[in-house]
């Protein structure tokens, strides 16, 4: 079982390893050459590993079970984020390995914290490889690698239900490679869609590609201190807007759009409820933020932005929320709570999640007044998904656990109750930015490295929808079955 | 056995296959054919039987798979014989005809599925049945005869303007075209009219009409009409479940129609079904999301009144205790359901309902009698449905060109009081139309006429011998 562990392990760092050819070919085109080997050496340890270790065990079987899956994709994502902090900290740019590995995590998670305050004093490489991490934790390194490497073929789908997003995962096609595949190329289609929009909206070729990565990846890193806000071009944010919100749909919907199944799309529950709570929300804050009809353009564009930031979990920004009308900042707030779609790259609890306890709390409350009537509970048109409520019910049970925990943490270190309850939101959520001293335009450099390091958890049992890292921590995979 | 019975009366020669002692002993007793006790299943016992020689196989036991099994046995050594079976199993029911659709587009000559000519389902039979007197009002029982038209049973209300008047002086009354194709008095007595007839109240009527027109029928009976809005139905089990399909389809009317075309006035009925197994609410809630489902007991007076049932317009009686049916529909009639419907065992349950109050009861059995007397009838029959208690049948079918009543006027052929043509279409005609006296009677014309039941020279006169 342990070479089988082992096996993906290093194939999968192989895999990110080869993902550093792209930062390693701009640092060389940009002549940043004192970052080369901090690309470089990091690539080639990951190769060596893989190639090592497909050498040593390639004949070994290849054995797994849903205990091990949950361990082993926990293992990696662990693995991936320090891996991804090794360029990051021998570039030089970080004052110590913890905020290496924060930067990485959060990169990875597709949360989008930072610890730098001048962004625009990194490398371009370096830059680059910050938003790529969000690219490459967007749709989940393992999919990617059961995508890529046929020899992960066997458990692949145990792996990647251990690492996609959303209570209820299915296979598009009959072969989980495939769907991997199918995903990852509609997921590679969107970035160079909208990388090559922001192109020729006025964006430098690695601003664009770096800016389409942190988007479709929903993670918020930005190449610019002032985030997209910097760049003061409407059509930009116009672009960055409609491709968060793009990222925020599930990407097995446009597998269906693509072979003709509009109808499954039209009947999509949370596709439904996402597209609802995005026009509620935005023409709340834009009501809201009125002043005058001359600047309702810009108003609603900034409104639409940072609802999409937002509830796309990305936390990219144009404007300080902070500075807008209480209200305003409540609509912000409340979509803390809510996160994207289900099996896309976005975090939080999930719209699908609240979709299913609202229609629990409806057939409750009609329940009540008709004592006999019987009740379903129907999703995406199919009735009969009552064995969901527990299961959500649980898993948000369970959030808000570890929401009031990391805030218990933050409150240690010194925060204030808000902005330790709100930074605590925006770690689990993956969002990136939050209210107080968290806010959009401050950073997470100033944190003591303890809390740091628990941020660090709270991002990655974010991104891995808790019980991923719960199992492995509650040392249920290795130790129960080793004794 | 009633089918049996029924074939009996229309002098055909009729073998019956059992294996159970009791019921063979039983229909020994009562009926004047040959019963044999063996396992139907066995083609040396079918042949035995005489299957060599028969005309037709109808198998009909409880068990569809036997059933199937049994025409598939037969129809590999006599594919000639006309097969026909009762399949309870809607999915069995759907696949066969799905398949046989599919089959004849693919290859127009092949046998059909199991070599059933045709399948019956009692529970589809019964739903549409319901479906249809649900979908004009529930005034009466209705037989859909084509697109256009159907005949209606009515009973004569207090202050009807048809009362007293003899039937050849109704044509006096304003709008009234309607043909009154048989009464049953208030006593119990059955009749062909002729125009000399007068109707009294109380007495149940026939009446031909456009499906369309059905509900201006009741301003001549005094029927009272009532705006079916709200519909409870109860038992969700197969006819329950049939009858709910068959409303949701209505229902599926695009946004466009439903602004600016004429839907069916059913696409905005309330339904609300009661059942009392807890699975069976499950599978309804699950399989009909526009509708209400209350698990529960129909006679729990508490469950009435907290969902108001008692303010219903409509109850449909369909589970599968046809006793409790009859006994529901008429217990809330009398507390405030504007119309009933109950399904029952069997037709003669029909005098019952009507004294007890219900509105329309739809014999199960009846329903697949009638359904396989029409495919045995032979000749050039197509339909048989039996009304008045079973004392008169209603058939369908061409007049055949080897008919002596070719060529003939209808005045010259009629015998008034021994049966009517209620309904006729030339060979070339698209739609029916009420016949004269002088319409005269061309080979191949779709004719309707209402016999005595079992009366088969009368029908063999018209379309050809059986």
């Amino acid at each position: 079982m342990a070479f089988s562990i082992l096996r993906i392990l290093t194939y999968v760092l192989g895999l990110v390893g080869t993902s550093l050819l792209l930062p390693l070919g701009v640092a060389l085109w940009k002549g940043e050459t004192a970052v080369v080997s901090a690309f470089l050496v990091p690539m080639l340890a990951g190769w060596g590993v893989a190639v090592a270790f497909w050498l040593f065990a390639r004949r070994r079987p290849r054995v797994f079970d849903v205990q091990h899956a949950f361990g082993t994709v926990g293992g990696i994502w662990i693995a991936i984020c320090l891996f991804g902090a090794l360029p990051l900290y021998y570039s030089g740019s970080f004052a110590s390995f913890t905020d290496a590995a924060f930067e990485s995590v959060s990169g990875f998670t597709t949360t989008g914290a930072s610890v730098l305050s001048d962004i625009e004093g990194l490398p371009v490489s370096v830059n680059l490889w910050r938003c790529e991490t969000h690219w490459l934790g967007g749709l989940g390194v393992i999919a990617l690698a059961v995508a890529l490497i046929p020899l992960l073929g066997i458990g692949g789908f145990r792996l990647i239900k251990a690492e996609t997003t959303g209570p209820d995962k299915a296979k598009l096609t009959s072969l989980i490679a495939n769907t991997a595949k199918t995903l990852w190329f509609i997921y590679l289609a969107l970035t160079a869609v909208q990388a090559l929009l922001l192109w020729n909206a006025g964006l430098g070729a690695v601003d664009a590609l770096a800016h389409a990565f942190s988007t479709m990846g929903t993670g918020g890193f930005s190449t610019r201190n002032a985030s997209v806000g910097a760049f003061g071009l409407p059509a930009v944010e116009w672009i960055c807007t409609f491709f968060m919100l793009l990222a925020t749909v599930n990407f097995t919907l446009y597998y269906r759009l693509l072979t003709g199944r509009f109808g499954d799309v039209a009947r999509d529950s949370e596709l439904r409820t996402l597209v609802a709570l995005v026009f509620c929300s935005v023409v709340c804050v834009t009501a809201v933020q009125f002043t005058s009809w001359d600047a309702l353009g810009g108003t609603l564009r900034s409104s639409a932005f940072q609802v999409a930031s937002i509830i796309s979990t990305t936390g990219f920004m144009t404007d300080d929320y902070l500075a807008w009308r209480p209200a305003a900042q409540v609509v912000i707030f409340m979509l803390f709570f809510v996160g994207g779609s289900s099996g896309s790259t976005a975090g939080g609890v999930k719209v699908i999640r609240w979709t299913i306890l609202g229609k629990q709390l409806r057939n409750e409350v009609h329940h009540i007044l008709h004592p006999h009537e019987v009740f379903t509970l129907s999703i995406n048109g199919c009735p009969g998904r009552g064995a969901f409520v527990p299961v959500v019910a649980s898993f948000v049970f369970v959030y808000m656990l570890l929401v009031l925990l990391t805030t218990f943490a933050g409150a240690l270190a010194g925060l204030d109750v808000f902005t330790a309850f709100t930074g605590a939101l925006s770690m689990v959520g993956n969002i990136g930015p939050a209210f107080g001293q968290l806010g959009p335009t401050s950073n997470y450099g100033a944190l003591a490295a303890p809390l740091k390091w628990f941020y660090m958890f709270a991002m990655l049992a974010g991104r891995l929808e808790i019980y991923t890292l719960l199992i492995l921590i509650g040392r249920t995979c290795f130790l129960r079955r080793s004794s | 056995m009633q089918l049996a019975r029924a074939l009996l009366l229309e002098r055909n020669d009729v073998v019956l296959i059992d294996n159970d002692a009791e019921r063979v002993r039983s229909a020994s007793d009562q009926l004047d054919c040959t019963v044999l006790e063996a396992n139907g299943n066995n083609l040396e016992s079918l042949e035995a039987a005489g299957i060599a020689s028969a005309d037709a196989l109808v198998t009909l036991t409880a068990d569809d798979e036997i059933n199937m099994v049994t025409c598939s046995l037969v129809d590999a050594v006599y594919p000639r014989i006309q097969k026909i079976a009762r399949v309870r199993n809607y999915a069995y029911y759907t696949a066969a005809d799905v398949a046989r659709r599919r089959a004849k587009s693919v290859l127009p000559a092949s046998r059909p599925l199991y070599g059933i000519d045709n399948m019956l389902n009692p529970e589809v039979e019964a739903a549409d049945a319901i479906s249809a007197a649900l979908e004009h009002g529930a005034i009466g029982s209705v037989i859909e005869l084509d697109a256009d038209f159907g005949i209606t049973t009515l009973s004569i209300g207090e202050g009807s303007p048809l009362v007293g008047k003899p039937l050849s002086k109704l044509h006096e009354l304003e709008g009234w075209h309607y043909l009154v194709a048989f009464v049953e008095s208030a006593d119990g007595t059955t009749s062909l009219p002729n125009g000399q007839f007068t109707l009294a109240v109380g007495d149940q009527v026939g009446l031909v009409s456009r499906l369309s027109e059905i509900p201006q029928l009741g301003a001549y009976t005094k029927t009272p009409q009532e705006k079916l809005r709200r519909v409870v139905v109860f038992g969700a089990d197969r006819v329950g479940a049939l009858l709910l399909a068959r409303q949701q389809e209505k229902r599926h009317v695009s946004l466009w129609r439903r602004l600016f075309g004429r839907s069916a006035p059913d696409a905005y009925q309330k339904l609300v079904v009661v059942d009392r197994d807890p699975e069976r609410c499950r599978e309804a809630v699950e399989r009909f999301p526009d509708v209400r489902v209350l698990c529960g007991d129909v006679t729990d007076e508490a469950l009435l009144s907290e969902e108001n049932i008692f303010s219903f317009d409509l109850l449909v009686a369909a589970s599968g205790n046809h006793e409790l049916n009859l006994v529901t529909a008429a217990y809330l009639k009398s507390r405030g359901v504007k119309k009933t419907i109950a399904l029952t065992a069997n037709s003669s349950y029909g005098d019952i309902a009507r004294k007890l109050g219900v509105d329309v009861a739809v014999p199960m059995r009846g329903t697949v009698v009638d359904s396989i007397r029409g495919r045995l009838r032979g000749g050039r029959v197509e339909a048989v449905h039996s009304v008045c208690n079973r004392r008169f049948e209603i058939v369908e079918g061409y007049v055949s060109p080897k008919s002596r009543v070719v060529g003939k006027k209808l005045q010259d052929v009629m015998d008034m009081g021994a049966f009517l043509v209620l309904l006729y279409r030339p060979a070339d005609g698209k739609s029916y139309e009420m016949p004269r006296g002088g319409t005269v009677l061309e080979a191949d014309a779709h004719v309707v006429l209402i016999t005595p039941a079992g009366d088969t020279r009368l029908v063999a006169r018209f379309c050809g011998k059986e």
